[in-house]
């Protein structure tokens, strides 16, 4: 029951991506940020964006704003396809082999078909093995995180099985719509992400599936005998992280002018940790997209920072370790001793 | 309430007396529905042992000369490096977590391994690298004891850490060289009962009846599965529960260490990403071995079992020239119906 705070919202929609600018910020807002667990997040993202500006202002400028967003963009957009799987309170392991089949089925149909096709083909495809899990995990009643590890392996050689090494039909015009500039200092990548993340946020927050989402996570017990069926929206769940995942996929393989069949590896880790970072219970019912964004830069910015900063860049597997050990970890530590400081008290 | 292999597990080489021992001698055939109950009784270490020799004989039909100890020796002997990988992964799945990192504490021992054996000598390098996998256990166990994250995030968070250690701190080029004491305990030829075989098959035989020995009768090997199957529970029966949790978590990554530094002394290589194929490989050997994801359930001699399954597949789909990824696809289907038929049981 946490994150079902009423729809009587702040009027500018809350998260709008990139930088939090919110001037309608009413306490509405505030609080479900909080509930949602996404202020430390935020504060973490906002210290970090301070501290790289000034190491490097030439952070904005705009071909390292372009890069930098074409960096992030794709972690952020697969850390939201596992931020709507932890909602539901499961995990997802093999998005990293969804994200790679994706990848590579986009990369090679560019090369025979039209490009809306191969879009589709590529969001088909994502969505297809979201609801393979989903309905493995809803339906067979199995653990999300041993059916996704079973799929992981599945997706995986399927991935390699379309293509075995990296190569495809990305084009350079396809590179300029996804990575590119839309306007001066507008990267498109960005424009994208904040596309996708206000549909999710319309489709999680103002639409019945999207609460459903949210109540499965937080109480399966409540929302069943709400006469909600639960075991659809795990469903739909499942394959609305497909859909996201297959977003992540095709803007890797537009950034990078490449499909390649274990580019989406990295991504179980990372987009996990983003989740974590995020604030996200994995017990399912809470988690924000802002925070899940903010995360993901926040991670996926470090390295970049460490270089500008002229550190050796390998301390970005430690530095990241220890953000999310700090962040996820220090509000549990600070409830502690609140709660030991008021039994003294009294 | 939860069986896990009873004592009559420590030979597991001949694994076919088990099972037709249970089945067949103690109560015949009475009826169906005592079968099904027979069938449930029967330790679940002991299915992977039997769908591995099922696979060993779909093998021999194919290929005939399939059917050799070499050839056995040889599935036994992959099989036996996954297993050793995965027995800190067991430990830690018993209690009801999982170790994700696992692959770069199998990097980061066997780096330390090789740099410490100059200043400390093979045996005083092996202890220390047994240690760092204790001290990383250590770190994991204390976090998601006492802070509360989840194993994933912690385990993930910790891989990742260690990923930069390993990046940070090792002089690559210099660890090139496999000292003889490891490859004596690992590669090395050995002739027991007659049969030539690497000395890795029975140091990993060995250490899986060790720990099998352990988890089934000391308090604490009990203790760890009663935390697995409800912890709330075992605080209020009085378990120290947050140190069965962080000693669970210091055996498994000292085990996570040894599987580095037997890794190093097989393939004689090291290098910062040797481990990561044991990532999925490891949480997959266990849950064919028929441990339970969420806790209380599994034991070493199944994860041994899970490992010669795995294992096989590996040679068949090798013989039959299918290529890795038909083998990775049969890896997932099996973890497929592994799952599906212990979800089931479950229900029932």
């Amino acid at each position: 029951m946490t994150a079902i705070s009423p729809p009587r919202a702040p009027s500018t929609p809350p998260p709008p991506p990139p930088p939090p600018r919110r001037r309608g910020w009413n306490s509405t807002g505030l609080t479900r940020l909080r509930r949602e667990g996404a202020i430390a997040p935020i504060a973490a993202f906002a210290v970090f964006f301070v501290v790289y500006v000034i190491i490097n202002p030439e952070l904005l400028t705009r071909f390292q704003l372009q890069t930098a967003s074409n960096l992030v963009v794709p972690l952020a957009l697969v850390a939201l396809g596992q931020l709507v799987v932890v909602l539901v309170g499961g995990i997802d392991i093999s998005i990293g082999a969804v994200m790679s089949l994706c990848n590579v089925v986009f990369a090679t149909q560019l090369l025979t078909l039209p490009v809306p096709v191969a879009i589709l083909l590529a969001v088909l495809v994502g969505l297809g093995c979201g609801l393979f899990n989903g309905f493995l995990v809803a339906y067979a009643g199995l653990p999300a995180i041993a059916v996704t590890l079973a799929s992981a392996f599945i997706f995986g050689s399927l991935a390699r099985e379309v293509l075995d090494r990296p190569g495809g039909g990305v084009t350079k015009e396809i590179y300029l719509a996804t990575s590119g500039e839309l306007l001066p200092f507008v990267p498109v990548a960005l424009v994208w992400l904040a596309v996708i993340a206000v549909g999710l946020w319309l489709l999680l927050q103002r639409t019945a599936l999207g609460r459903h989402i949210y109540g499965v996570g937080s109480n399966m017990e409540s929302v069943r005998a709400a006469g909600i069926n639960a075991r659809l929206t795990k469903l739909l769940a499942f394959g609305l992280a497909g859909v996201l995942t297959s977003f992540g996929a095709m803007m890797l393989a537009s950034s990078t002018v490449t499909g390649d069949p274990r580019s989406g590896d990295p991504y179980l880790l990372s987009s996990i940790a983003a989740v974590a970072l995020a604030g996200a219970a994995f017990t399912g019912g809470r988690g924000s997209i802002i925070g899940t964004i903010l995360a993901a830069c926040t991670l996926g910015l470090i390295g970049n920072l460490l270089f500008f900063a002229g550190v050796n860049s390998y301390w970005q597997y430690v530095i990241s370790a220890l953000i999310i050990v700090a962040v996820v970890g220090l509000p549990v530590v600070w409830r502690r001793v609140a709660f030991r400081v008021k039994g003294i008290r009294s | 309430m939860t069986t896990v292999a009873p004592p009559s597990s420590p030979s597991p080489s001949s694994s076919s007396s088990p099972s037709p021992d249970a089945g067949t001698s103690t109560t015949g055939a009475v009826g169906r529905p005592s079968f099904g109950s027979i069938l449930g009784r029967v330790p679940r270490a002991v299915w992977p042992l039997v769908a591995f020799l099922v696979l060993f004989a779909i093998g021999g039909l194919i290929r005939p000369n399939l059917v050799t100890v070499e050839s056995l020796i040889g599935t036994a002997t992959f099989a036996i490096i996954l297993a050793i990988a995965s027995f800190g992964q067991t430990i830690a799945v018993i209690q009801a977590g999982i170790d994700l990192s696992v692959p770069n504490t199998i990097g980061l021992s066997a780096l330390a391994f090789l740099a410490l054996v100059g200043p400390l000598g093979p045996l005083g390098a092996f202890v220390a690298a047994l240690a760092a996998g204790a001290v990383i256990g250590f770190f994991n166990g204390a976090v998601i004891a006492k802070l509360g994250l989840t194993p994933i995030v912690t385990t993930i968070a910790m891989n990742g850490l260690l990923f930069g250690v390993i990046l940070l701190a090792f002089n690559f080029s210099e660890l090139t060289v496999t000292p003889d004491f490891v490859i004596a305990i690992t590669s090395a030829k050995l002739s027991v009962l007659g049969i030539s075989m690497p000395a890795v098959l029975p140091l990993g035989l060995a250490l899986m009846v060790v720990l099998q020995l352990v988890l089934s009768f000391t308090g604490w090997g009990r203790s760890l599965f009663v935390v697995g199957a409800a912890a709330e529970t075992a605080r209020l029966a009085g378990l120290p529960v947050d140190r069965i949790r962080i000693t669970g978590y210091m055996l498994s990554g000292a085990l996570a260490a040894f599987a580095g530094i037997v890794i190093v002394g097989y393939y004689q290589q090291a290098s910062a990403t040797m481990g990561a194929s044991y990532l999925l490989s490891s949480v997959a050997a266990v849950v064919v071995g028929g441990a339970s994801i969420f806790g209380g359930r599994g034991s070493v001699v199944g994860t041994v079992g899970g490992a010669l399954v795995l294992a096989q597949v590996a040679t068949l789909v090798t013989v039959l020239n299918l290529g890795s990824n038909i083998q990775q696809l049969i890896y997932g289907a099996i973890i497929l119906v592994v799952i599906s038929l212990y979800g089931r049981r479950r229900a029932a």
